[in-house]
């Protein structure tokens, strides 16, 4: 029972993201709202199992995404032409994914994650850009062309199911993507990798006094979080937008996207990265029909107000209002 | 053979020589005092000893291991456990994590799962009188507790050594006291070495511990049992400048 127990904060990221779901199924015209909200979620989910953890800010962490959306692109091209693979290729594509984003976070991690607090950040700024302008320059990949890949798909998957595919089955991927990062965030918070990263991100140096591998417990954190970046660009880029073009898939702002949901969810909490998500994207979603153009204008003093009140983000601050009180277990 | 075995460990920072061919021996289960001016090298002799810095000469040994070369989270799981001048607590944690941090990486580390370093905790925290504050954050307590926490934490990686730096600066006197019997009540039962790091001749640890050692300007200069330490002449010298016979000079 004590087992189980444990996993009971995950009781409300769980139904927040059926409430979704359900809610995208029967009422007309939601489906798009929630897609975008699903992807805000499931990137906040995933950039919080390293930032909100460790405290280190990764201003890269597009690229891991970019790089995810490439492996299944190169995966659905390159294998068109082994028909007998059949819907084999998306789940080759996921591996390729996997192991470009987790080979290119063993690159950077190996560099940057010597440095510490800011000096990681702004080691990080150049890795995206850095990665697009490779590919752009020295034409890997199709270079700045990019790849389409919407004919390809057909033929691996028959044209109904590859439309069914961009358009409903795409996001619930996403949706599993973003229930996975969380089981994942708490199966590490409930373990000894959580707590080692709870006392590196606040005190590093004591934390090796302690015992605690510092490095060891940041590579973990960095590698699970760029893997599951790779499978959101895979999902969410190449399978429900069939092409990828380097400028757009190496975009920064992506980046700059998770790290608001994480603060304003609340960082290193479970619940955060879907609050955040939430009100990330209802927000942006609704001030671009009501106020076109002016999004940032509002959402920046927004956001500098949310961080001013509480620093500790929405679920932090929650966490805090109901210490000693039933919910208790239910928020972390 | 000795717990903690320094051999003419230099330490250097750029011309400075922060730590001068320091050559110490502390046994099992000892209480020594390290005694020093500001700026004696105390700390960087407790961060070569913990792995904080690497010496430029001069070898470490612990338990009859060369660990000269150990970062510092190779010597924790070994046995070496620490505290700090100013506290160091994970702050948002609670006190119960912070304290199962110290067990689940500290010398029992691999046989503890995380439930079991929280049982560990738990004993510790009744143990140190902090009962009251078990589930708050670390970082919302006041210095004394915090310092407590602390030792608490060290205490929970059941080291064989905790060097404890200047552990009870800026506390009460009376607190002063029961946290030094306290911490010399644990010590023996769990046949700790206990290297306290004082500024000042400090009257509570200086009653227990049975041997001095006396850094300036990072070479040792005395080294014997408590009484006698005190009455050296050097002693006097360090803390309170030359005798007159020097002045003559």
């Amino acid at each position: 029972m004590k087992q189980i127990q444990k996993y009971f904060p995950l009781i409300p990221v769980f139904a927040a993201y059926l409430f979704m779901f359900l809610l995208a199924e029967n009422k007309e015209g939601m489906w798009q709202l929630m897609s975008m909200l699903l992807f805000y979620c499931a990137l906040g989910q995933a950039f919080n199992v390293f930032m909100g953890m460790t405290g280190y800010v990764d201003f890269g962490y597009v690229a891991f995404m970019g790089v995810g959306t490439y492996g299944m692109a190169l995966s659905i091209t390159r294998l068109v032409q082994y028909e007998f693979l059949g819907a084999w290729v998306l789940v080759i594509g996921f591996g390729l994914a996997m192991v470009m984003s987790t080979l290119l976070s063993m690159a950077v991690g190996a560099v940057a994650l010597r440095l510490r607090g800011a000096y990681f950040a702004i080691a990080t700024i150049g890795v995206n850009e850095g990665f697009r302008f490779l590919i752009e320059g020295a034409r890997i990949w199709n270079g700045s062309e990019g790849m389409i890949f919407t004919a390809d798909l057909n033929k691996v998957l028959g044209r109904e199911t590859a439309a069914a595919l961009c358009t409903y089955w795409a996001d619930i991927m996403v949706l599993a993507i973003a229930a996975l990062a969380a089981f994942v965030s708490l199966v590490y918070m409930r373990s000894k990798i959580g707590y080692a990263l709870t006392a590196l991100r606040e005190d590093e140096d004591a934390a090796k006094v302690m015992g605690i591998n510092v490095t060891k417990f940041k590579i973990i954190a960095f590698i699970t979080s760029a893997c599951l970046a790779g499978l959101l660009g895979a999902t969410a880029w190449a399978l429900k937008t069939p092409y990828v073009f380097p400028p757009e898939v190496f975009e920064i702002h992506y980046t700059i996207e998770a790290i608001i949901i994480v603060m304003l969810g609340g960082a290193g909490t479970l619940l955060g990265p879907v609050v955040g998500g939430l009100v990330y994207g209802i927000s942006k979603y609704y001030l671009s029909i009501f106020l076109p153009g002016f999004q940032l204008l509002i959402f920046a003093p927004v956001i500098l107000v949310i961080i001013v009140l509480f620093p500790e983000g929405i679920v932090g601050m929650l966490k805090a209002k109901t210490k000693g009180t039933g919910v208790e277990r239910f928020v972390v | 053979m000795a717990l903690l075995q320094l051999e003419n460990v230099t330490k250097r920072f750029g011309g400075l020589v922060a730590v001068n061919r320091v050559s110490l021996e502390i046994e099992e289960g000892a209480f020594v005092g390290i005694v020093g001016p500001n700026g004696s090298g105390k700390t960087t002799l407790f961060n070569v000893i913990n792995g904080v810095f690497f010496p430029e000469e001069g070898k470490v040994m612990f338990r009859g291991r060369d660990i000269t070369r150990f970062p510092p989270f190779k010597r924790a799981p070994l046995g070496i456990g620490r505290t700090f001048q100013i506290p160091r607590p994970f702050a948002s944690a609670t006190v119960r994590e912070n304290i199962a941090v110290g067990a689940m990486f500290g010398t029992q580390g691999h046989q503890l799962n995380v439930d079991r370093s929280l049982e560990v905790a738990d004993q510790i925290i009744e143990r140190v009188d902090l009962t009251a504050h078990r589930d708050k954050p670390a970082g919302t307590l006041t210095p004394v507790e915090k310092k407590l926490m602390e030792i608490a934490r060290a205490l929970a990686m059941k080291p064989r050594l905790l060097l404890m730096d200047e552990a009870m600066a800026g506390m009460h006197p009376n607190d002063i006291d029961q946290m030094v019997a306290f911490i010399k009540r644990v010590a023996s039962e769990e046949n700790i070495a206990i290297v306290a790091m004082v500024e000042h001749i400090m009257r509570a640890v200086i009653g227990l511990a049975e041997k001095v050692i006396v850094l300036h300007q990072g070479s040792k200069i005395v080294d014997a049992p408590t009484k006698e330490a005190l009455q050296d002449p050097r002693v006097v010298e360090v803390y309170l400048g030359h005798g007159p016979e020097d002045e003559a000079c």
